[in-house]
């Protein structure tokens, strides 16, 4: 049974928690430097979580903070029980845990499932010898010939998913950066091991986790090592220790591919609680700049249904470049060109900006797509700093670009840490136009116009009702393709959402005869609007407006 | 690529008919339509009236050249139909691909459109033209192209090179060159072709076309003008639409297409046919003589491909069938012709009617004369207009003897076009002729 | 016997003076009245032709062929000819109402007959002067229908359609004044009737063998003229 620290927790047991969850992704690196080190710690994220509680977010998804080189952002794992020193230690991260429950707040930590880094002790012990016990926790070969057809994932950097390991005289299968290796999931050691390494932070108290890489855990010959039915039974495996000993915690998969594959990572709600929408995203970009809904109803229309007890995960950005792996070519030239013209933008089949420069810094289209991101059939996931339009800085190398630093103030730093500007892990925005200057969360505060004020009120109305993490969804399809507008209902609640995605005004006809004798009322302002009868109900809509209006029969 | 542009300004046309006289003029189920599809880049008209047996293919190959050439522009298709009763516009509106018709397996980027409208009571080309230039206008589409119902040979590339020109090199007007056998459109070669270039100096090939591409600028200034209730425009838009781009400055250009619709014809559509162009242009000529009597030279014309393409194949011919009618017409209609022509004309019009067969020739000096004296005489309406148009039918025939004549089977395509330049060179040199026939208040019999 | 002789004729004489003495201050007004309708009916021609020369009516006549029609009856043109009609009828209308006031008997009779008989005679010419209009205009439609369809005698269809029109339009016309009705109508409907006979025999018999081919390539589409190539004029 899990225990949570020394504090009792307020939170509910619920099981379905995460349908009604509103996820902040944040990388403790990034947020607060308490001890002027010039790298965010988890003292500092657990002095800055009242920020949180104010915006409204329920639950945090924390990128991976365990010891490690940091080659890839500590995704290169170099011991899965502790915690980098660079982020504190593993009593500060139980206090973090605690305060955070204490706000209500839960919380889901990254566990990187597929690949370890090359600095960890089991490689090191794997590749002295081929004689070694952990030999065959590492996927060996003599030749690079195996598995061959298998796609890259970082195109930009690595020429093949095999590396000449150069101590032990062999290849080893790696399907990201050369520097991590793959763990071999046929070795039930290896099973074993990481269910264990999960349990450790399962009884510290965290909520669940983001397993990162899941469809690559497995490779058979002939198969494009992706998805394979043996990867779905660990995951069964998984999931099963899980319902039996930590009912409440959750799995989130990261696994970017086309709706039907990415279904069967909810099995049969015997799998994943939760997976990322990974096709919806681009296509809401593209929706936008295209000033036509087909895109996103289209992917929807697409998608297939999924067991009651899952959620899709939405977001809008994240941590990685926008990827664009799931859309058709000439769907992805049109991204480039409209999104990403800077070819210095582009990354692994991807666009690396931040959500403020995607929209050109539009207020109007920023608040559109939250509005789509907290509207649409999910949970809704939060990237650090988006919410009040920070920039990012495509002179950092990979995608460092969107990790600058938290902009809290004016000030120095911009409120991020003490120390000297020079010894930060990234130096922080500093351009007159989303530099902390001038995108701050101090003077976003004060204002009641802000965007963080605004994406406060609506994190609000959102919360309001549960129609928006647990109803059905259906869509509207009106003559004018420049809006998408769809109802939500949750047993005897209905909520009409509807959104003009064009840059002018537009007037459109929705077809509510089954709603007829309805009431609109506004979400936001609670204004009553028209009644329903026979005839289609108009709708006059500014440039980028939308409007939520619940359903009421009096 | 050339760019030539006109050396003439586009003149002012005060707008005669306001906006309420196009609102009113469209449906409201078609404006609610026009509404819904909203602004867009890329405009396909289409005129239809029953023609569910050919217009399937031609959708489809409109659908494919915008997918594969214009896949990110905002597309819309357009019929003005005028009250099929085969289904056609269900036809056209099928072709619509959006998130609506799940069924459609075509991929595109972005929605497109196709929507119908039955337009007035009566099928008429121009009424269907003036619904699809409204549409064009309140859509501010950047560049439209109107594909004929019966052409069974357009191709998907043939939208790109009709619209490309307006879309990317802001021409006006882009009118086709077909590939056409040295016999067909004889109209075309030996009238209108040579009357245009001589009057107006300009040499478009095809001026009354069954497909053309037009930008938006040209459909907003002819939708906002007063010809819309004259006879001549409505039953024939296409001759009208020609001119007003040569007569009021617009770019034109040419590109070759290829092969033209091969559509069923008999000897009494020439003429329907000579009203629907002839007329037109005649019509045109008395509305602003001031346009063509000051133009002088002829203007180069971009065209983009081969400025012609004559196919030379034999074909069989009943020529002597043309003599005959000829001469008996000059007989017949004497008391007629007598009112429309000089009395110079007439008199050799009636020396060469008694030749015998083999020493018959409808020379080209006399020919242009004959049609500059039918083009005052209908210009000062000597007789009922639509009579002196149906007497110039059989006198055409009696040239085409001669054209026949002298590229009888065998002759080359170069030679062919040789005699067509020819026959445009008597018209120049007798254009000063033509104008001062004009300027007289009077006809001098 | 003198004096009964003599004195008749004095009373003869007298009555005469009287008659004349009643009879020539009336005369007097009848020339008046005569002179002023002159003048009044010459005002209105120059009226009448002004108005037709502005709205340019020798113009439309000209493209309806009425003025070719004129000329060749050598009558002057359609402007000029209606402002005479207009001054002789408006003359002739005071001339008869000067007869009037002479008092003949008898002649008011004539007078009322006339005034009642002018409304149809305008009706008449009306009728004539459209008549011959739409003669010129369908004879030569005709003409040319024929000729592009290639029928056989365009000029004989021609002239019997103008024939036929004029015939109609001038049993109209004497129908309307009155004149030999009876004989008109009959008259008319013989040679009508006649006309068309001989057309249904002479196309029926004479020319059943073109009759059909004419229908055949009117109403059967099937079979073209395999021997020869079709061409499109545009």
């Amino acid at each position: 049974m899990q225990t949570w620290g020394e504090n009792p927790l307020p939170l509910k047991q619920e099981p379905l928690w995460y349908k009604d969850a509103i996820i902040y992704q944040v990388h403790v690196r990034t947020f607060y430097d308490s001890n002027g080190d010039g790298i965010g710690d988890f003292q500092g994220l657990a002095q800055r979580l009242d920020y949180l509680q104010d915006l409204g977010v329920n639950a945090i998804w924390l990128m991976p903070f365990f010891p490690s080189p940091l080659r890839d952002d500590g995704y290169d794992i170099a011991d899965y029980r502790s915690v980098h020193s660079a982020y504190g230690t593993l009593e500060d991260f139980r206090t973090f845990l605690a305060t955070a429950h204490q706000r209500g707040i839960r919380v889901i930590i990254e566990m990187v499932l597929n690949h370890t880094s090359d600095q960890h002790p089991w490689f090191r012990e794997s590749r002295s010898s081929r004689e070694n016990p952990r030999r065959d926790w590492y996927v060996w070969s003599d030749t690079d010939s195996r598995y061959k057809g298998v796609r890259i994932i970082f195109l930009d950097t690595e020429m093949s998913n095999w590396a000449w390991d150069p101590v032990s005289k062999a290849y080893y299968w790696h399907r990201f950066f050369s520097h991590q290796p793959d763990l071999n999931y046929d070795n039930p050691a290896v099973r074993d091991e990481m269910w264990d390494i999960m349990k450790f932070w399962l009884d510290m108290g965290v909520d669940g986790f983001r397993l990162d890489a899941v469809p690559y855990l497995v490779e058979r010959e002939g198969t494009n090592c992706e998805n394979l039915p043996e990867t779905h039974e660990i995951i069964k495996e998984l999931r099963r220790k899980l319902d039996e000993q930590y009912p409440a915690c959750v799995l989130l998969a990261e696994a970017n591919q086309w709706p039907a594959d990415l279904r069967q990572y909810y099995g049969d709600g015997d799998e994943f609680h939760m997976a990322f929408s990974f096709p919806l995203m681009p296509r809401m970009f593209m929706a936008l700049k295209l000033e036509d809904r087909k895109p996103v109803t289209e992917i929807l229309q697409q998608t297939p249904e999924i067991p009651t007890s899952c959620q899709w995960c939405l977001f809008l950005r994240n941590h990685d470049e926008l990827t664009l792996e799931m859309v058709t070519d000439v769907e992805r030239d049109y991204m480039y060109d409209t999104y990403a013209q800077d070819k210095t933008m582009r990354l692994n089949l991807g666009i690396r900006r931040r959500l403020a420069p995607l929209l050109d810094n539009d207020r109007r289209r920023i608040e559109l797509m939250n509005g789509m991101l907290l509207s649409l059939p999910g949970t809704p996931i939060i990237y650090y700093g988006d919410e009040i339009g920070m920039g990012d800085n495509t002179n950092l190398g990979d995608r460092n670009g969107v990790r600058t630093p938290m902009q809290w103030n004016g000030g120095w730093n911009g409120g991020f840490s003490a120390a000297d500007p020079e010894s930060l892990y990234a130096p922080p925005i500093q351009n007159p136009v989303y530099g902390y200057a001038a995108v701050n969360v101090l003077s976003q505060k004060r204002s009641e116009h802000s965007l963080l004020s605004w994406m406060q009120r609506i994190v609000k109305v959102r919360r309001s009702t549960r129609v928006f993490g647990n109803g059905s969804i259906e869509f509207l399809y009106p003559a004018n393709h420049r809006v998408l507008a769809y109802v939500r209902q949750l047993g005897g609640e209905t909520v009409l959402v509807v959104n003009n995605l064009s840059n002018s005004a537009q007037a459109v006809e929705l077809d509510l005869q089954r709603y007829k004798g309805n009431i609109l009322i506004e979400m936001f302002g609670k204004n009553i609007f028209p009644r329903v009868g026979e005839q289609p109900y108009i709708m006059t809509m500014g440039p980028y407006q939308f409007f939520w209006f619940r359903l009421r029969r009096i | 690529m050339s760019t030539e542009a006109s050396t003439r300004e586009p003149p002012s046309q005060p707008r005669t008919e306001g906006n309420s006289a196009e609102a009113s003029f469209l449906t409201d189920d078609f404006l609610r339509q026009v509404m819904n599809v909203g602004e867009v880049d890329i405009l396909v008209g289409l005129p239809t009236h029953n023609n569910a047996k050919t217009v399937g293919p031609i959708v489809e190959a409109v659908r494919a050249g915008i997918l594969k050439w214009f896949p990110r522009e905002r597309a819309v298709i357009i019929n003005a139909d005028g009250g099929s009763r085969d289904g056609t516009p269900d036809i056209v509106t099928g072709a619509s691909i959006d998130d609506v018709r799940r069924g459609s397996k075509l991929y595109a980027l972005r929605t497109l459109h196709a929507i119908s409208t039955k337009y007035g009571r009566t099928p008429e080309a121009g009424t269907a033209l003036r619904t699809i230039l409204s549409a064009a206008e309140l859509m501010r589409a950047k560049a439209c192209v109107v594909v004929s119902p019966e052409s069974t040979t357009v191709q998907p590339d043939w939208i790109q090179r009709l619209l490309r020109p307006v879309y990317n090199e802001h021409f006006d007007l882009v009118t086709p060159v077909y590939r056409r056998h040295m016999f067909e459109g004889l109209l075309m070669s030996n009238l209108l072709y040579p009357m245009m270039r001589a009057i107006y100096g300009v040499k478009v090939r095809e001026p009354y076309a069954s497909e053309f591409a037009f930008s938006g600028r040209l459909a907003g200034e002819l939708v906002g003008r007063s010809i819309w209730s004259e006879e001549s425009v409505r039953t024939s838009a296409e001759m009208s639409f020609t001119l007003a781009a040569i007569t009021g400055g617009f770019r034109i250009h040419q590109v070759f297409l290829g092969d033209k619709s091969h559509t069923e014809h008999r000897a009494s559509d020439l003429v329907a046919a000579i009203r629907r162009t002839v007329g037109t242009l005649f019509w045109t000529m008395g509305k602003n003589p001031a346009d063509w009597m000051s133009a002088a030279g002829l203007q180069p014309l971009s065209t983009e491909g081969p400025e012609y393409e004559l196919r030379v194949d034999p074909v069989r011919v009943n020529r002597k069938r043309l003599w005959q009618l000829f001469s008996a017409a000059v007989t017949d209609l004497e008391a007629v012709l007598r009112s429309v022509l000089s009395a110079a004309t007439l008199s050799e019009l009636q020396r060469i009617a008694k030749l015998e067969e083999d020493d018959f020739r409808y020379p080209a000096d006399l020919w242009a004369q004959t049609v500059y004296e039918f083009a005052d005489s209908y210009h000062k309406s000597v007789i009922d207009r639509d009579h002196i148009l149906q007497a110039l039918a059989p006198l055409f025939r009696g040239r085409i003897f001669t054209f026949l004549i002298e590229n009888c089977n065998g002759t080359s395509a170069e030679e062919v076009e040789n005699s067509v330049e020819a026959l445009c060179f008597e018209f120049e040199k007798l254009k000063p002729y033509l104008v001062e026939m004009w300027r007289r208040e009077v006809r001098i019999s | 016997m003198r004096e009964m002789v003599v004195s008749e004729l004095s009373r003869a004489l007298r009555d005469i003076a009287q008659g004349a003495a009643r009879f020539l201050p009336r005369l007097v007004v009848m020339l008046l009245i005569a002179l002023a309708g002159w003048l009044i009916a010459y005002l209105l021609k120059v009226v009448v032709r002004s108005l037709l020369l502005w709205t340019k009516f020798d113009r439309f006549s000209e493209n309806t062929g009425t003025s070719q029609l004129l000329k060749r009856a050598a009558l002057p043109a359609p402007s000029e000819l209606l402002g005479r009609l207009v001054f002789w009828i408006v003359w002739l209308g005071f001339v008869v109402l000067g007869v009037s006031v002479l008092g003949i008997v008898g002649l008011q009779d004539y007078v009322a007959h006339f005034f009642l008989f002018l409304p149809r005679l305008l009706v008449a010419l009306f009728i004539g002067f459209f008549g011959l209009l739409a003669a010129t205009f369908f004879s030569r439609a005709v003409l040319l229908a024929a000729v592009n369809a290639e029928l056989p005698s365009p000029r004989l269809l021609s002239i019997s359609t103008r024939t036929v029109i004029i015939i109609f339009v001038l049993s109209m016309v004497f129908e309307d004044l009155g004149v030999a009705e009876h004989t008109m109508l009959v008259g008319f409907g013989i040679a009508f009737g006649a006309i068309m006979l001989a057309l249904a025999i002479a196309f029926g018999i004479g020319g059943k063998d073109l009759a059909r081919h004419f229908l055949e390539k009117k109403l059967v589409h099937g079979e073209k003229d395999e021997r020869e190539d079709e061409l499109s004029p545009l």
